[in-house]
């Protein structure tokens, strides 16, 4: 049978690979798409406790977290463009200037 | 009793010695101020402390009273209670009357002997500073006090040594004179500290030290008597620590007249005055102070005899005259060593300043055969030194005699048959070496004429005064034998000293043995140096005239030995061993900063990593609490 | 029947997210992340949630992905553009190490709850007019603030991503 747990366990699922992705991965958009997946975890959970609790304020929660993640999808990929234009590399270990220890 | 003007005896030359320091900034710093007024403020300042000394004088004479003064207390702590007090008993009186009068007329000859020195006005701000130094000694009426007054001499002495400081021997020569000083300081020190703690809880004032006397025990006063003898070795040159003497004459000729002669050097003989109550309960060691003073007495008289600098034959004969002075204390003859005190300040503070006039008229040349070589007629110079060279030597009816035979019957009454027997040959050989420098400066012949040189009014005035008391001074302390009145003993009464109570006989013996050995001495100088060729100068060779090489002894034993551990402790200890330990501590925590900062590698993911596992931490701990 | 189609979303799922992570090429990545967005869009369907199934495949799947994609192709990344990964599946088991701990803690508390029925509805509860309702009603102020986000969002990414002529070509010096 579904239930709660099952719906909970694709939802951490999401969130943790996408956590993994974060810290595992040096290619910037893999980084960039790990965080969009770990926020769709999230949107999951809380789709499923709006069911739960037959209550629709998660669901406009999740209507808010949408958005922003639409706008932040915008101002990092310019980043991203950026970043690209300075170094002409998609690494994300080059960037070591503000390191105490040896810098790039 | 007290009065208002005690305090001033000292703040007078206190304060010359102020406004004289800022009048030479002013002079060196803005614009040249004129010799004249230095020498207004320096001279002035001793003669106001002679002036009020005397009308004190005059007052106690008539009333027998003593005058205390107390200013403010210094320290009160617990135990420790210091009254910055001074007293005006008379012995302070009797101690300031002639250090104030041959101060001053010290300060005037100095006047003549620093003209157109660049530090005049230095000079006599100094020479203030010390005036008030020596009557904060004299003057006060606790041991702490005394000490700031002893300490104070020291440190003026040394400045005064090193006046001529572009020459480096001077200053060693200061520094000598200050740290041997400074040995003899820390026995003092010690000394008072004993004594406070034997005494427990008192304020420590001499009243009130001689009142509780009793109740120490004989160890403790042995002890503290012998500290405070040690720092009267350091200040009066007794042997071992008289080293510093000989070598501080390298400074100006009226400081070694007025410091290393009638003054400074005397401290000693006053403190053990002082101490009176207490020297009196041990005579052990009484007895080896007497022998300390013996033998300095000796020793001193056997270098002399060899040396060939003018003033370094003073010196030396200062260090037996003071060794005479501490027979007379040890022994318990109190006013006695005391009179000799005053006699001998003004015999030899009036040979040194001769001395210095003939240094200067041929200008600053010290050795006495090329002294001789070059005679001058300075005829006033020549009959005040002749005068003060018969005082030295115990010639009747000159003051020297009085006091030195007293101390001489002394030894002999008291039993110290050996002590009286070195101090009586001691007395043959100073006759000896003093008319041997007389001789060859101002007799020998030298094949030449010498030319009159002028010497000022201001050396040759004080010289005459001095004369007077040198040949009269002896007439205040007649002994009862010779029809006199010993005013001066009487007047140190309270010192409860003993008294010469010889028969009559004897001591009419004693007077010819003493006064045949001295012409012994004159007549042994005079047939080996009046037809000395000068031309032929002795050298200062052999055992003798290297001074026993005590100064090399004690550079090898004491110097060298500190210098090589001084030298270890900087070089190993300190740059190796503990500067290394602190470096190391440090090193160490700048390594262990340098290894936590790599955490800061501005490695992105890194940053996210470590979050996660903090996160993970608290999600663990959530976990064990919440026990699901 | 709703059980068999939430097992195949949920494969589908955890497939393509474990797909993004693995595979070297960016382009390979985005589309095991719109296969996940997908599924996760059926989830939502299944969970009664009508409206966010339309905005999640409008948006994200539609927008966010495909925007994604369109600055990949823009950049012209070739192979040797790439970052060089050599430590890529150590770090993945490292970082499985670290969320375990979160994910049985999380999974353990909410199977404390109390189980319900969540099979699909009959009521129009998740339908576009009651979320529409209780946006204009309760969440207004959330709403404005939202819209005010995107369009500094908006004048954002065209401010950085315009070309500086002075800076950029003092860098490139």
């Amino acid at each position: 049978m579904i239930s709660l747990t099952s719906y909970a366990f694709v939802s951490m699922m999401l969130f943790s690979i996408g956590a993994i992705g974060v810290i595992s991965r040096k290619n910037i958009f893999v980084i960039y798409m790990s965080i969009e997946m770990m926020l769709n975890g999230i949107n999951l959970f809380l789709v499923t406790f709006a069911r739960y609790h037959f209550n629709l304020d998660p669901q406009i929660i999740t209507i808010m977290v949408i958005s922003i993640a639409a706008a932040e999808a915008a101002i990092f990929l310019s980043v991203i463009i950026l970043l690209y234009r300075s170094r002409k590399s998609l690494d994300t270990d080059i960037f070591t200037t503000l390191s105490q220890g040896e810098k790039s | 009793m007290s009065t208002s003007l005690l305090v001033w005896i000292i703040l007078a030359p206190l304060l010359g010695a102020l406004a004289n320091t800022f009048l030479y900034f002013y002079h060196i710093k803005k614009h040249k101020v004129s010799e004249i007024y230095f020498a207004l403020i320096g001279t002035i300042t001793p003669l106001i402390s002679f002036l009020i000394t005397l009308n004190l004088f005059l007052q106690m004479l008539e009333e027998k009273i003593i005058f205390k003064q107390h200013i403010f207390t210094w320290l009160s702590v617990d135990k420790l209670n210091i009254e910055m007090s001074f007293l005006g008993d008379n012995l302070s009186i009797f101690m300031s009357m002639f250090v104030t009068f041959v101060g001053w007329l010290i300060h005037i000859y100095a006047i003549g002997y620093m003209k157109n020195d660049d530090g005049f006005g230095k000079f006599f701000a100094y020479f203030n500073l010390f005036l008030a130094s020596m009557l904060i000694l004299v003057l006060a009426d606790n041991p702490i006090i005394l000490f700031i007054g002893w300490e104070g001499v020291g440190v003026c002495s040394y400045l005064l040594i090193k006046f001529y400081y572009g020459n480096k021997e001077n200053v060693l020569a200061a520094n000598k004179a200050f740290i041997v000083n400074r040995i003899g300081d820390f026995g003092f020190l010690l000394g008072v500290v004993t004594l406070f703690f034997a005494l427990g809880q008192i304020d420590l004032s001499f009243g009130t030290i001689e009142a509780n006397i009793e109740n120490v025990s004989k160890e403790l006063l042995i002890i503290s008597g012998f500290l405070l003898f040690v720092g009267a070795m350091g200040k009066s040159a007794q042997i071992p620590l008289y080293v510093w003497l000989p070598d501080a004459m390298a400074g100006p000729t009226p400081i070694s007249a007025l410091i290393h002669a009638a003054t400074m050097v005397t401290a000693g003989v006053y403190m053990v005055a002082r101490f009176h109550f207490l020297y009196s309960g041990i005579e052990e060691i009484g007895l080896f102070i007497a022998y300390i003073g013996a033998f300095s007495a000796l020793f001193a008289a056997i270098i002399a005899t060899k040396q060939t600098d003018i003033k370094k034959i003073l010196a030396y004969s200062t260090m037996s005259q003071l060794g005479y002075m501490f027979i007379a204390v040890g022994l318990g003859f109190y006013s006695t060593g005391l009179f000799h005190v005053f006699t001998h300040a003004f015999f030899k503070a009036m040979l040194f300043m001769g001395a210095g006039g003939i240094i200067i008229a041929l200008h600053h040349e010290q050795n006495i055969f090329k002294i001789a070589q070059h005679r001058a007629n300075l005829p006033i110079i020549g009959m005040t030194f002749l005068i003060g060279v018969i005082a030295i030597s115990g010639i009747p009816p000159f003051s020297g005699f009085f006091s030195k035979d007293a101390i001489l019957a002394a030894a002999f009454q008291e039993g110290q048959y050996l002590i009286w027997a070195i101090a009586l040959f001691t007395a043959f050989l100073t006759a000896f070496y003093m008319f041997r420098m007389y001789f060859i400066v101002f007799v020998a012949p030298n094949h030449h004429s010498s030319d009159y040189i002028y010497t000022s009014k201001t050396i040759t005035l004080p010289l005459f005064i001095l004369a007077i008391g040198a040949i009269g001074a002896g007439f205040l302390n007649l002994p009862s034998v010779l029809g006199g009145n010993h005013f001066i003993d009487t007047w140190l009464g309270n010192l409860n000293s003993k008294h010469i109570h010889l028969d009559h006989m004897t001591e009419y013996v004693l007077m010819a043995i003493s006064v045949i050995v001295a012409m012994t001495g004159i007549m042994l100088a005079y047939s080996k140096y009046s037809n000395f060729d000068v031309f032929k100068p002795e050298n200062e060779t052999g055992f003798i005239g290297n001074k026993f090489y005590i100064d090399e002894i004690y550079d090898s034993l004491f110097v060298q030995p500190t210098k090589a551990i001084s030298t270890f402790i900087d070089k190993i200890v300190d740059t190796k061993i503990i500067d290394a330990f602190i470096m190391y501590s440090s090193i160490t925590f700048i390594n262990i900063g340098k290894k936590v900062a790599m955490i800061q590698n501005a490695n992105v993911r890194f940053y996210a990593a470590f979050m996660l596992v903090g996160m993970t931490c608290i999600f663990v701990y959530l976990y064990i609490t919440l026990g699901l | 029947m709703a059980d068999l189609i939430f097992i195949a979303l949920a494969f589908f799922a955890i497939t393509g997210a474990i797909a993004m992570i693995v595979y070297k090429s960016p382009m390979y990545s985005a589309l095991g992340v719109l296969v996940t967005m997908l599924s996760v869009a059926g989830m939502f369907a299944l969970l009664n949630a009508t409206f966010l199934f339309l905005v999640q495949i409008i948006v994200y799947a539609g927008a966010i992905m495909t925007l994604i994609l369109f600055i990949l192709m823009f950049l012209n990344i070739k192979d040797e553009d790439l970052p060089n990964e050599p430590n890529k599946y150590k770090l993945i088991a490292l970082g499985t190490a670290i969320m375990i701990p979160l994910n049985i803690l999380v999974l353990k508390a909410i199977s404390n709850l109390p189980s319900k029925d969540l099979s699909i509805s009959d009521s129009d509860f998740g339908a576009i007019k009651p979320v529409g309702l209780e946006l204009y009603n309760n969440w207004i102020i959330s709403f404005e603030l939202i819209s005010i986000l995107l369009l500094i969002a908006l004048i954002g990414s065209v401010v950085l991503a315009k070309k500086r002529k002075s800076k950029l070509n003092s860098k490139e010096d």
